[in-house]
């Protein structure tokens, strides 16, 4: 792709819309030695020994899975990765990066460069995704479209808009929404797939994923209560109208764009219900009742056990690498160690 | 062949998943599982099947259209066959579980050329593995059809897969071969590599001979690229070939811990490395030897040796050197570059590797040889590091023909599963059937591609009878695993179990009249082997085990049987070099119905992933809501226990025993440190992977998740 190229010019780019984001204007040396809130410490740990890259995963072991797809099967895989780049896209250059001003505590500033970080690494792996199962063309076409999808950068729209807004508890709704429930229309599909025995290690990637994705989503709406709590009754009360009416106004826009994507292959109404369900999940996040009755909750069991975070898959070594590896925390061996 | 999307109802796929769910009292949900099998075959299966009026008309077709061998058939009668087929259907088999069923008609049963309709179901297979294996003999085939029906004896994938087929890979599933140190080698063992994948085997390869990077080529130093770009032509080669596209083509490497490209070799695993060294799908091993651990525990440095040199020094490969016995000569010879780490630090890497990528392996070479009753040296294992074998190098002329064909090995693999093998009618029968199965394989396998794996196999008949459910066992007895009533129950099994496959293998030599190569210098034939068996007496220490083998009917051999079966093998021999080998059993194990191996479990319900089935949910054995407490996972049981229970079989067994070590993500590189000595002290051949299990941090996890509780 060259400089020229419309879909890829930097001043399309989401990070250089609307003005500059607003940067902390003072700063302190940060001593981890001195922890305010055990919760930055802990989701630090948790995030560096989650940390990975796109390239231990072997995406090519998915090739000849990738060409049992059918031609609109491929497009739409290749919809869904697109549009769930360009969230990461904001997500790293925006999103995580603007919620650092308004940080709690010090500790709480150097997670969320954690965060911006593993999210451009998100957006990068849906390339290598690109690169290793489809050709130029098709990889730009699909680019192209998630340029041309209204509904998709409506999506995007709202949430930078929100970014830009002065509010910090409002922006870090917006970021958990987008954290804990824009992703997971397109989640879906890889675990639709993965169910189906197709592109498993794509799924092992898009899993890593998930794993980093619940964390933030998670730490963002904790800090969310955290900052409630400092604020007056009025302004909860305001800000929980806000948060539901923001997620009205998403799951509408979501409801379209999944029809964009999945209508063509039947799953539409499948994808609804785990939308619902990863909306209530958003919502307990950030400390609030759920939306969604169970009877609209009830996601297909087999898409719904393979979202398990936790690191307890058993593979073969004919089968890639699994999702469940992590850095180790190194400390060395003492005499009474080798007492033999 | 696609799961039909059910708009309403439960198609099988979600059905399973649901396994993974809690019900709406906090139990776990069985009979979904059930269920889901049962829709599978009333949606699927059933559908798909090609029907036939009666089997003369079925075998015929397969022949003709070149589905069967028709040599396997023309081995019997046709009334015979007919017998052993109304036996097979007689039992009244039926999957246990979902995964079963799905995993056996997605990668084992016979399909029609494009891959849509079944040719057979599970009785036609066991009855196709049967009639292979016994190659004309009827006894055996009825024997064999018992066994396997019965589900006491599973032979491993490659035999079940493919025997009878006329489109099929080789029957053997696992493959170790040396590389020496010149390009000659190299070459023929990357193409060795490439036509072993092609037939469906893993393929293990020593690189220990290798001369490190830096190394002097025709004398002139700085020359040599090390091991690393071998690695990955070989991980290269690996990708390249599968097997009919049924699975990828797949290796292990084993290195020396004084090899001086250790770290390199380790640093190829690094989350970080660079992708002109990182090595995705290839398996690491290490070969430590006893003085490793001498040099850390005195916190030493551990020198490391230029194999270039020391096969100078010795006329023999780096690898053949036993490292513990001429380390502080080689240490004081100028004659031998050397470069030097610290041991311990050593360790913590080895440690933090595995933390990363559940590798290397770690073969403990003198532990292994020091048990070897074969004569020769044990410098390597395979890729679920269970098999260990003796090997000797291949020469090559100038135009790449052979000039010496040395010994590699090869070795072919059955599982019993423990707790239907406890129950036998005929404990000893189950045993001997199992090795004449194993030992016709190996009898039948013709690797004419390499002749050093066809002359080592014709040489030694090798086989590897493994072991799984000793979990779902000792559970439905109510034995905790790796309690003390556990490990004694492990040892007089695994201890009856040596006694009957020797006995089963000195019978094959008297009929046949024929020993494995090297037998009259093996320890078999000295006697020694014996010794242990006949000096002292082995009973069971506990009340519970006593009882298991009473009530089972099954009688553990005394020394005076030990005193009738030496003698009569020191007269007459043992056709087979090796006997037993205890693999992770992953497939197999979800067909038979077992938990995987002599393993604790991983999880109540484990989830399994592989290329061809996508996400599936799998219960242990014999487990209900009323026995759960007897299924601790291997995270909650430990290390020392899982350790404990391998010891107690290791002493029992010529080869060794996949050992996977479990730990918790709050574990550290010391931990694993200590697990490894432990394992070390124990006696403990080989450990496979390390497997860190990581929880979701708490208030991200999924509610209702079976997996996700502790």
């Amino acid at each position: 792709m060259t400089l020229t190229d419309p879909v890829n010019s930097a001043k399309n780019d989401p990070a250089h819309a609307g003005g500059k984001i607003k940067l902390v204007d003072h700063v302190n040396a940060i001593n981890w030695n001195k922890i305010q809130d055990d919760k930055d410490l802990e989701v630090w740990n948790r995030l560096v020994n989650n940390f990975w890259l796109p390239e231990k995963v072997p995406l090519s072991n998915d090739i000849q899975s990738w060409n049992t797809l059918t031609p609109d099967e491929q497009t739409l895989t290749m919809r869904v990765f697109t549009g769930l780049t360009l969230l990461d896209t904001i997500q790293g250059t925006v999103g995580a990066v603007s919620l650092i001003p308004d940080s709690l505590t010090p500790h709480e500033e150097a997670v969320y460069t954690n965060i911006a970080f593993m999210e451009s690494v998100h957006a990068k792996s849906y390339s290598s995704i690109f690169s290793t199962l489809c050709s130029t063309k098709d990889i730009d076409d699909a680019f192209r479209w998630s340029v041309e999808n209204e509904n998709l950068q409506k999506k995007a729209a709202i949430v930078m808009e929100y970014y830009q807004g002065d509010s910090p508890l409002k922006r870090k709704v917006a970021s958990t929404l987008l954290e804990s429930f824009l992703f997971y229309s397109g989640f879906y599909l890889p675990m639709y797939w993965s169910s189906r025995a197709k592109l498993t290690n794509t799924a092992d990637l898009i899993r890593l994923i998930i794993r980093d994705e619940a964390v933030h989503g998670y730490y963002i709406g904790y800090k969310f209560q955290k900052g409630l709590e400092l604020v007056s009754q009025q302004e909860r009360d305001d800000l929980k109208d806000y948060t539901f009416s923001l997620l009205y106004e998403l799951y509408d826009n979501e409801v379209q764009y999944t029809q964009d994507l999945y209508d063509g292959v039947g799953l539409t109404e499948d994808v609804k219900k785990f939308l619902h369900y990863n909306a209530n999940k958003a919502l307990m996040n950030l400390g609030y009742e759920p939306m969604f009755p169970k009877t609209v909750t009830d996601v297909n069991p087999a898409i719904l056990s393979a979202l398990s975070p936790n690191a307890d898959e058993n593979h073969d070594f004919f089968s890639g690498s699994g999702s469940s590896y992590v850095i180790g925390k190194a400390v060395v061996t003492e005499d009474e160690d080798w007492d033999f | 062949m696609d799961a039909p999307r059910v708009a309403s109802g439960m198609d099988y796929h979600s059905l399973n998943a649901m396994l993974n769910l809690y019900g709406p009292n906090g139990e776990i949900q069985f009979e979904k599982d059930r269920e889901a099998a049962r829709e599978y075959f009333l949606q699927h299966v059933n559908q798909n099947t090609v029907f036939f009026h009666s089997l003369k008309e079925r075998l015929d077709y397969l022949v003709e259209k070149e589905y069967y061998e028709p040599e396997v058939l023309a081995q019997y009668d046709f009334a015979f066959i007919q017998r052993l087929n109304d036996l097979a259907y007689s039992k009244k088999f039926r999957f246990e579980t979902f995964l079963g069923a799905f995993k056996y008609y997605t990668s084992y049963t016979l399909k029609t050329f494009d891959g849509k309709r079944y040719l057979e179901r599970f009785e036609d297979r066991v009855v196709m593995t049967a009639l292979g294996l016994a190659q004309g003999d009827e006894q055996l085939a009825t024997d064999l059809v018992e066994e396997i029906i019965a589900g006491r004896f599973q032979p491993a994938t490659p035999t079940f897969l493919n025997t009878g087929k006329a489109q099929r890979g080789e029957l053997v599933s696992c493959f170790l071969l040396r590389i020496e140190d010149n390009m000659e080698s190299i070459a023929r063992g990357i193409n060795s590599a490439l036509q072993l994948s092609k037939r469906g085997g893993g393929v293990a390869l020593l690189l220990s001979n290798i001369r490190e990077s830096g190394a002097p080529i025709k004398q002139i130093e700085n020359q040599s690229s090390g091991i690393i770009p071998v690695m990955k032509l070989l991980e290269d080669s690996f990708s390249y070939a599968n097997q009919l596209g049924a699975r990828q083509g797949a290796g292990a490497v084993y290195l020396s811990a004084h090899h001086p490209d250790i770290m390199r070799f380790l640093d190829t695993k690094r989350e970080n490395a660079d992708e002109k060294i990182r090595i995705k799908t290839l398996s690491l091993g290490v070969v430590v030897p006893d003085i490793t651990f001498e040099l850390a525990k005195n916190n030493e440095d551990m020198y490391l040796f230029s194999p270039y040199d020391v096969e100078k020094v010795y006329g023999k490969p780096f690898g053949d050197v036993p490292i513990s016995e001429n380390y502080r000569a080689m240490v004081d010879d100028p004659r031998i570059k050397k470069t030097k780490i610290n041991a311990r630090e050593f360790f913590q890497t080895l440690a933090e590797i595995q933390f990363e990528s559940g590798y290397p392996y770690i073969v403990f070479e003198d532990t292994v040889n020091k048990a070897n009753p074969i004569k020769g040296r044990i410098n390597m294992s395979n890729l679920c590091s269970e098999i260990l074998q003796v090997n000797t190098p291949t020469t090559y002329n100038e135009d790449l023909s052979y000039n010496q064909i040395g010994k590699d090995i090869s070795c072919n693999l059955g599982s019993l599963n423990i707790a239907l093998t406890m129950d036998s009618p005929d404990f000893g029968k189950t045993v001997e059937t199992a090795i004449r199965g194993l030992t016709s394989v190996s009898n039948q396998s013709h690797i004419a591609s390499v002749r050093s794996i066809e002359d080592g196999n014709d040489k030694s008949h090798a086989i590897g009878l493994g072991q799984m459910n000793l979990h779902g066992y000792l559970a439905r007895e109510r034995v905790f695993y790796g309690s003390e009533e556990g490990v004694d129950f492990t040892n007089i099994y695994f201890y009856t179990v040596l006694f009957h496959a020797l006995r089963a293998s000195n019978r094959i030599a008297i009929e046949r009249g024929e020993v494995f190569d090297g037998f009259w210098d093996s320890k078999y034939a000295s006697g020694e082997f014996f010794d242990k068996y006949t000096d002292a007496a082995w009973v069971p220490e506990t009340a519970k085990v006593t009882q298991l083998f009473a009530d089972a009917g099954v009688h553990i051999p005394t020394q005076q049987d030990w005193q009738e079966l030496k003698a009569s093998i020191q007269e007459h021999g043992i056709y087979n070099q090796n006997l037993q080998a205890v693999p992770p059993t992953g497939s197999i194990s979800y067909i038979n119905n077992s938990t995987a191996s002599i393993h604790p479990i991983a999880s109540k319900i484990e989830i399994r992933k592989e290329g061809k089935l996508g996400r599936v949910y799998y219960p242990a054995a014999f487990m209900t809501n009323d026995n759960l407490e007897y299924y601790q996972d291997a995270y909650e049981i430990g290390y020392e226990k899982v350790i404990d229970t391998y010891a107690a079989a290791t002493q029992h067994v010529d080869q060794g025993l996949s050992l996977t070590l479990f730990f918790k993500d709050t574990a550290t590189t010391r931990d694993i440190n200590k697990a490894q000595i432990y394992a070390w002290k124990k006696g403990i051949k080989t450990i496979y992977y390390i497997r860190l299990r990581q929880m979701a941090l708490e208030g991200t996890e999924l509610d209702m998740c079976v997996s996700c509780t502790l």
